[in-house]
């Protein structure tokens, strides 16, 4: 998954403007300017064009359950920065990113999905956090 | 992936998003611009003018048989983020165009900063050509001797470019085309295309929009194993004042290795609406309207 966290470099940077995705459709219904953490449980991960869907059932502050989209690319897209239909699986308890619906609604433009369970993390938009610098190498001798 | 190629990835990223905000509009920081593509020989009153020159100077044009054919196979993609004209400041489009042309592309930037938009292909509508120039995902080049195919991804558009000397089809049986009406000739590895017969239409989200008088002169060429250069002047007396030269970049995807390209469906998944104000929106699930996706299972097993 580090090829798809290095290739959304590129990519994320390519959708700025006033379109977050590489889309058959305006922008204009995110918020580009937020983040929101959602966190739940996959109901499905829609693999499909124009663009893919991520499903996930999340509590609202009241405890009833939501279910959440996050829109993200078509699957030749995802399949070149290294992101499979297997990626993500119906039950996977995840925290999901995303740039929100600008009225409040509960979908958002996909940024990143962390697995809770394993920690991984899959970037379909955006960057990992830059890379520790190597420590200085031991003096010879 | 390798520096060099994150490297570049970012720096053409970097390009992209330059030439695509439309803050730049009302000075916004400088934009990184392309080099501009190389100067005609001459002025042309039109691109059928131009096209002829160019048949003359290949003399008639190079007759390949399959084998001559260049090779261009292989998984390709636009390259350059969405600029019609990657190296032209985005202050100086509203000079290339007409009045009218220039207040209807002032009004889009303008909405879209007040967050209205709304693109034609959310209803589903093939992009089209010259927009085709300008559109992501992938794309083949199918290269026959009589024949050639361009063929993108998105809603599986095809150019057929007729290569066998035929004339455009007649005025009295001509009617505007998404991706109009193409023919063309070799000019050793170079591909000449003269397009017309196209519909009104808009050469991407934020740049301008055209009418359906726009021509285009093409001289499309792999100038290396991973790229095909396309050097493209559109005519469009309606809507530019003058013609416009642009160069556009496609590159060969390479990552990951046997790439394939499928059916874009459009219609399997699309919940974009517009609103009353003129602005794009989704139907969410549960809500009215709603389609659910056509293709079945959808989710990887457990």
């Amino acid at each position: 998954m580090r090829k798809a966290a290095i290739c959304a470099v590129g990519l994320g940077a390519m959708l700025l403007g006033s379109s977050p995705v590489l889309a058959h459709h305006s922008g204009a219904m995110f918020d580009s300017s937020k983040q929101v953490s959602v966190t739940g449980v996959i109901k499905e991960f829609e693999y499909t064009n124009p663009h893919s869907w991520v499903r996930v059932m999340a509590p609202d502050s009241t405890g009833k359950i939501v279910e959440w989209g996050f829109e993200s690319e078509g699957p030749s897209t995802l399949m070149r920065n290294g992101i499979k239909r297997s990626a993500l699986k119906e039950g996977e308890k995840v925290t999901v990113v995303c740039n929100p619906m600008r009225d409040g609604r509960p979908a958002g433009a996909l940024m990143r999905v962390t697995k809770i369970d394993t920690g991984e993390v899959i970037y379909f938009r955006g960057r990992p956090p830059a890379a520790a610098p190597a420590a200085p190498a031991a003096p010879a001798g | 992936m390798g520096v060099l190629k994150l490297a570049a990835c970012v720096g053409a990223a970097l390009v992209a998003c330059a030439v695509i905000v439309p803050a730049a509009m009302a000075g916004a920081p400088a934009q990184r611009l392309a080099p501009p593509p190389p100067p005609l020989k001459k002025n042309y009153a039109t691109s059928w003018e131009e096209y002829q020159d160019y048949l003359k100077d290949a003399k008639g044009g190079t007759k390949h048989t399959f084998a001559q054919l260049p090779d261009w196979s292989g998984v390709w993609t636009h390259s350059g983020g969405f600029a019609l004209d990657p190296s032209m400041p985005r202050d100086k489009i509203p000079d290339m165009l007409t009045p009218e042309y220039k207040a209807r592309y002032l009004k889009k930037i303008e909405d879209v900063a007040k967050g209205i938009e709304w693109d034609p292909l959310s209803y589903c509508l093939p992009a089209g050509y010259p927009r085709w120039l300008l559109e992501p995902f992938l794309r083949e080049n199918i290269l026959r001797p009589e024949q050639a195919w361009l063929l993108t991804e998105q809603l599986a558009e095809i150019r057929r470019v007729y290569t066998d000397g035929r004339g455009h089809v007649p005025d009295d049986e001509a009617y505007p085309l998404w991706e109009g009406d193409s023919i063309g000739f070799w000019d050793g590895d170079t591909l000449v295309i003269h397009t017309n017969n196209l519909k009104a239409n808009q050469y991407q989200r934020l740049e301008p929009d055209h009418s359906d008088q726009v021509t285009t002169v093409e001289r499309m060429r792999k100038i290396d194993a991973n790229t095909i250069e396309d050097l493209v002047t559109i005519y469009d007396p309606k809507a530019l004042v003058k013609p416009w030269r642009i160069r556009q970049v496609f590159s060969k995807v390479t990552d990951p290795p046997g790439l394939r390209i499928n059916h874009w469906s459009c219609e399997e998944n699309n919940n974009v609406v517009k609103t009353g104000a003129g602005t794009s929106d989704f139907v969410l699930p549960g809500e009215q309207g709603y389609k659910a996706p056509t293709t079945g299972a959808v989710t990887a097993p457990k």
